[in-house]
Order: structure tokens, then C-alpha cells, then sequence
């Protein structure tokens, strides 16, 4: 007989309350888990965008918000609103290595919205070190046709030779490009003269990828952007940050009302153990008797505790991270995470795995306290009297 | 050999406060030799059971000390009183208080676990003891699937896990069938033989005629002592 071996008796003594408060504390700690994980994956993919977007600066029309901002790397449609003219000035400001337009619509495809970007062909497939699945890539940079992302020629079935129609232009699928991972698989290119074309706004881009010859001089060389053209100009990081500030305060709110599910959980224990207390009024007081010191009652309850929180944490993140990768995509699908590639399995890493055990043990921990705290100063006669 | 092994002195116990308090013993001088078979008789409620469950430091008088083998139990920190409750004391109750989510063989392994026994050891010694009363293959047997007088022989040999030299039994054979009692007291009467002190409360005269020396409790207080025989 050992302390680890009483308590699991006494765990399993009432399998149906066992079970229900494991499942309490289990529901809480998964709620936490996948509003975890569904955070870091979203975090992970905002980060890849960001990086998939191969710009130091992106010149955007004054007074754009956030949610434009954010667009940028989602590849949402936008605004047609800097002239080609300010493009030209962009280019020749020194330190700019290159200033690449992006002109971001939609068009409907069989019914449903595929974002379709114009784009400076040869620039785009250096910035972007684009490889072709299937078919080709442009060959001029006017040509009436459209290359696909890997994922939309998936959805749709495309492949070379069919017809896509952008705007109910007939254009034709050239080529297929090869898996990035990230927002160009979801996307149809076109070559921008054609797009400025067919959206009846010549002169005119939604934004500019802008590559500076000398990191260290971002700063310098956006004042010298904002100086030369009329444009606001952000830095990568700024859009980053601002972009994971936006999904840090909803995540915030998440793990807030997860926070409810797991104190909720708590006070499960509190209330398993404290009747467990009272239950076992009879029996704590024949241990005393039989020559139990305060000591091992009260670790009795604490080790029975800690077990709630080792079990439901675990359980807990087991389900927590099925509940992500099952309900994940359809948690975060609003304008612009439906448009994040969600194809990865959410993991947690091994320290919020870590996290998240240590949460659950030490809050059962804390929870017992005053249930092993009562059963420890029961004094044996009021126990062993107790019918 | 007759040194003391118990020795209550001036020992009162009132319950409550003011005008709701009531005396449970009252000045209460008593002496146990070591190997002595005490029986305590009384009527119900007139404080032979606290008596008991202050010899053996499981209740603190409201005045007076007990001392036990030279070491005044009434003095003793709730964890060195729970050493020698484990260690020096065996407790034997009328409804036998067996945990009922524990094995025969374990609920004598809890006393011995209480008493510092290593695992193994302590599985050997549960097993010894259990065949000492006679409960050879009912190791593995839960409380609810042994009779009463098994489950007391279960009790007494809890009692004896530690080799205590004094064992406290409150009405032991209460919850006996005759015939169990008979088993009882040939049990006790071995480990008297054996040199242990037993101390009974019991309100049966006939159980009470095998103990050396019978002292009767009434209104809180030894009224009368006198030889079993």
C-alpha cells in the first residue's frame, strides 16, 4: 500500500463523478488548446504570407486602414487607386531595387469568388521564384491568358487549354503553378495590362511590392518613397506587426473565454473533492486512528488533485487539438483567414504543450487545496462519530 | 512482569460550552499493567467510550494527561500522536471501520504502511497476520464480502500490523453473532497469552468475565473496580 495506490482507489471508487470531472477539467483545457493552436497556426500563416509576399515595403494609397492593409498579403481585391505614374516615380528613387505593381480583383468562377491578380509577369516570377506545375508561364507581358494558383486549378479541375473567365472575358488557363503554400495557390494571375484592361481602370494598381538594395536603409528609403510620390509606404514588420496585433486581441478574447472554461473546471474538483471530503469523513477519521499523520491525508487529496489536472490536461490537449484541426478552419473563416491556406494540421509546439499540462496540474493543484486542507484537520473523533 | 503501560490521570472531559456543556468523565484516575485484560462495563453514554478514545490519544481531555509507556500522550504534536497511534496502539472498533474500498490484505497494509513498513515487507506481514486469525484465502476479499465476525478478525489483525503492546477495543464483540464472539474471544485470549494489553469496553458481562480486571463507568466517573474473577 502506497499513496499513489490509495488515491487511485479512491479516484475510481466513484467512476461516474471520476469521469465527469475529468471531463470538466478535459473540456476546459481542450477549449484553451484549440483556441491555442488555432492562434499559432493562424500566427504561422500570417508569418509565411508575410514572408511569401517578398517585399521590404509596401506603398499603398493614402489612408488606407488596417483591414486594406491586411488585404495586401490575403490577396482580397482592392481599390485600383495609385496611378502608374506615381509607379514610375517609386522606381527611380535611390535605394529602390524594385517596385512591383499588384492590381488585386475578383471575378466570379462557376459561381464562386477567385481573386484574380494582374501582375508584371517576368518581375513577378523573379520576386516570387515561381515554378510551373503544368503547361507554361507567360510568355510576353501583355498576353491574353491566365496562369492558376495550385489550389484553385485543384478546386476547379483546371488545367491547360481550359477556359477561365475573368469578368466574362474568355481567357485561357496557360499554365498551372507549382505549390507555394501560400496565398498565390488560392489565386489566378494575369498579366496587369490585361487585368487593367478588362476592370476598365487603366493607370491604375492597388498596391506596390517595393525590394530595397540596403535593408539597413528600409527606414530612409520609404521617407524618400513618401517624399517622391504621393503614397503611404509600410515597412514588412509594420504590416506584420499590425496584422498580429489585430489577431492577438481576438485571440486575447479566445483564450479569455477559455480561461472561463478552465476556472469553471477548476472549481469542478473543488467541488468533487470537497464532497469527497465529506464522504469520506468515516474513513479519514479510521485512518487516524489506525495512525495517519495530517500530513498524508492532506497529500492524499493534493495527489488526488493533481491527478485531475495531469489527466484532464492531457485528455484535454488530445482533444483540444482534434477540436483545432476538425473545427479550426471553420472557427477562423471570416474574409480574411478563409483566404490563409489551412491545409497543415494545427500542432501545438512541445512549451505551450508543456504550457498547458503545467496550467491544468497547477490550477488542480490549487483547487485541492482547501478540500485536502478541511480533510486534514478533521480531528478523528468528529471523523470516525461521523455516520 | 507488572510496570504500567497506561496511567490516566485526573482526567476530565466536558463537551460544549456553558450552559450546553456536558461531562463526559469527570476526575477520571486510572492504571493499566503491562499484560493486563481490562474490561470497562457501563451503561451506554456514561463516557466509557471516551475514555478509551483518550487512553489511546484519539480524543484530548479538557484537563488531566495520559501517559503512555512513560510518554505523556496529552503533551504529544498531532503528528508524533499519530506516530504512536500507528506504531504502539491497535485500535479495534465495534463496526469494525474497515475501508470498504480496500482488500482484507490491504487494509492491513494501510496500518503497516502508517507504520513505516516497506511495500513488499508489508505484504508479507498483511498475509501472516491475516492467516494469525484464521483468514487464510480471504486476502483478496473486499469488507462487503466477509461476514462481521471475519471482518473483525480482518480488524484485529489492522491492530496488529504494527506489533503494538496495547490493544483498544470498543465493544468488540457488539456486532457478533454468538458464535463469532466465541471466535473472538479465543483470539484475545491468545494474544493476552502471547503478552498483549488489551483494554475492552464492552457491555456484555459475559465478555467482560474473561478480562482479569473489570472497572465500571458511571456519570463520568470509575465507580467501582474489581478482579474478573
Amino acid at each position: 500500500m502506497n499513496l499513489s495506490k490509495l488515491v487511485w482507489r479512491n479516484l475510481l471508487r466513484r467512476r461516474g463523478r471520476f469521469v465527469f470531472t475529468l471531463a470538466g477539467v478535459a473540456i476546459g483545457m481542450a477549449a484553451f488548446v484549440s483556441l491555442m493552436t488555432i492562434g499559432q497556426g493562424l500566427t504561422r500563416e500570417i508569418r509565411k504570407q508575410a514572408q511569401g509576399l517578398g517585399a521590404n515595403l509596401v506603398v499603398t494609397p493614402k489612408g488606407w486602414c488596417a483591414y486594406e492593409q491586411i488585404s495586401v498579403l490575403t490577396g482580397e481585391q482592392l481599390p485600383e487607386a495609385i496611378p502608374m505614374a506615381e509607379l514610375d516615380k517609386i522606381g527611380r528613387v535611390p535605394g529602390v531595387k524594385s517596385a512591383i505593381p499588384y492590381l488585386n480583383e475578383k471575378t466570379a468562377f462557376r459561381n464562386q469568388p477567385v481573386p484574380v491578380i494582374g501582375i508584371w509577369p517576368q518581375e513577378m516570377r523573379t520576386l516570387q521564384k515561381w515554378g510551373v506545375e503544368s503547361g507554361r508561364y507567360f510568355s510576353a507581358p501583355d498576353e491574353r491568358a491566365v496562369v492558376v494558383g495550385f489550389a484553385i486549378a485543384k478546386q476547379f479541375k483546371l488545367k491547360p487549354g481550359d477556359e477561365f473567365t475573368v469578368r466574362g472575358k474568355p481567357l485561357s488557363v496557360i499554365g498551372v503553378l507549382r505549390e507555394t503554400g501560400t496565398k498565390d495557390d488560392i489565386a489566378t494571375f494575369i498579366p496587369l495590362p490585361v487585368a487593367q484592361n478588362i476592370y476598365a481602370v487603366e493607370g491604375k494598381v492597388s498596391f506596390i511590392a517595393v525590394q530595397v538594395t540596403d535593408l539597413e536603409q528600409v527606414d530612409a528609403v520609404s521617407l524618400r518613397i513618401q517624399e517622391a510620390a504621393n503614397v503611404a509606404v509600410v515597412t514588412d514588420k509594420q504590416l506584420l506587426s499590425s496584422i498580429l496585433s489585430i489577431v492577438g486581441t481576438v485571440g486575447n478574447a479566445m483564450q479569455a473565454v477559455a480561461a472561463v472554461g478552465v476556472l469553471a473546471a477548476a472549481f469542478g474538483i473543488v467541488n468533487t473533492l470537497l464532497t469527497a471530503v465529506y464522504e469520506r469523513r468515516r474513513e479519514i477519521g479510521i485512518m487516524q486512528a489506525i495512525g495517519s499523520t495530517r500530513r498524508t491525508l492532506f497529500l492524499s487529496f493534493m495527489f488526488e488533485s493533481g491527478l485531475y489536472g495531469l489527466l484532464g490536461g492531457l485528455l484535454g490537449m488530445a482533444i483540444g487539438m482534434l477540436a483545432a484541426w476538425l473545427f479550426g478552419p471553420y472557427l477562423t473563416n471570416n474574409a480574411f483567414t478563409a483566404s490563409l491556406p489551412q491545409t497543415s494540421v494545427p500542432m501545438l509546439d512541445s512549451g505551450t504543450a508543456l504550457m498547458t499540462v503545467g496550467l491544468s496540474i497547477g490550477l488542480a493543484l490549487v483547487a485541492g487545496l482547501y478540500p485536502a486542507y478541511r480533510a486534514a484537520k478533521l480531528s478523528p473523533m468528529e471523523a470516525i462519530h461521523h455516520v | 512482569m507488572s510496570d504500567t503501560v497506561i496511567r490516566v490521570e485526573n482526567v476530565s472531559k466536558i463537551y460544549g460550552a456553558g450552559d450546553a456543556s456536558t461531562a463526559a468523565l469527570t476526575n477520571v484516575n486510572l492504571t493499566v499493567e503491562r499484560g493486563a485484560w481490562l474490561a470497562i462495563m457501563g451503561p451506554s453514554g456514561h463516557g466509557k467510550s471516551t475514555l478509551l478514545q483518550i487512553m489511546g490519544g484519539l480524543d484530548r481531555p479538557t484537563a488531566g494527561c495520559v501517559h503512555l509507556d512513560g510518554t505523556e500522550l496529552t503533551a504529544l504534536a498531532p503528528n508524533a500522536l499519530a506516530r504512536a497511534r500507528a506504531e504502539e496502539i491497535g485500535f479495534v472498533f465495534q463496526f469494525f471501520n474497515l475501508l470498504p474500498h480496500l482488500t482484507a490484505l490491504e487494509n492491513i497494509q494501510m496500518a503497516l504502511w502508517f507504520g513505516g513498513s516497506e511495500s513488499n515487507a508489508g505484504k508479507k506481514r498483511a498475509l501472516a497476520l491475516l492467516d494469525a486469525v484464521g483468514l487464510t484465502g480471504k486476502a483478496h476479499f473486499f469488507p462487503s464480502m466477509l461476514s462481521g465476525g471475519q471482518q473483525q478478525r480482518v480488524a484485529i489483525a489492522r491492530a496488529l500490523a504494527n506489533e503494538p503492546g496495547v490493544l483498544l477495543m470498543d465493544e468488540p464483540s457488539g456486532n457478533l453473532d454468538s458464535a463469532s464472539e466465541a471466535e473472538l474471544l479465543q483470539l484475545l485470549k491468545r494474544l493476552h497469552t502471547e503478552g498483549k494489553t488489551i483494554v475492552m469496553v464492552t457491555h456484555n458481562a459475559a465478555v467482560a468475565t474473561h478480562a482479569q480486571r473489570v472497572v465500571r463507568v458511571k456519570d463520568g466517573r470509575i465507580e467501582e473496580a474489581a478482579n474478573a474473577d
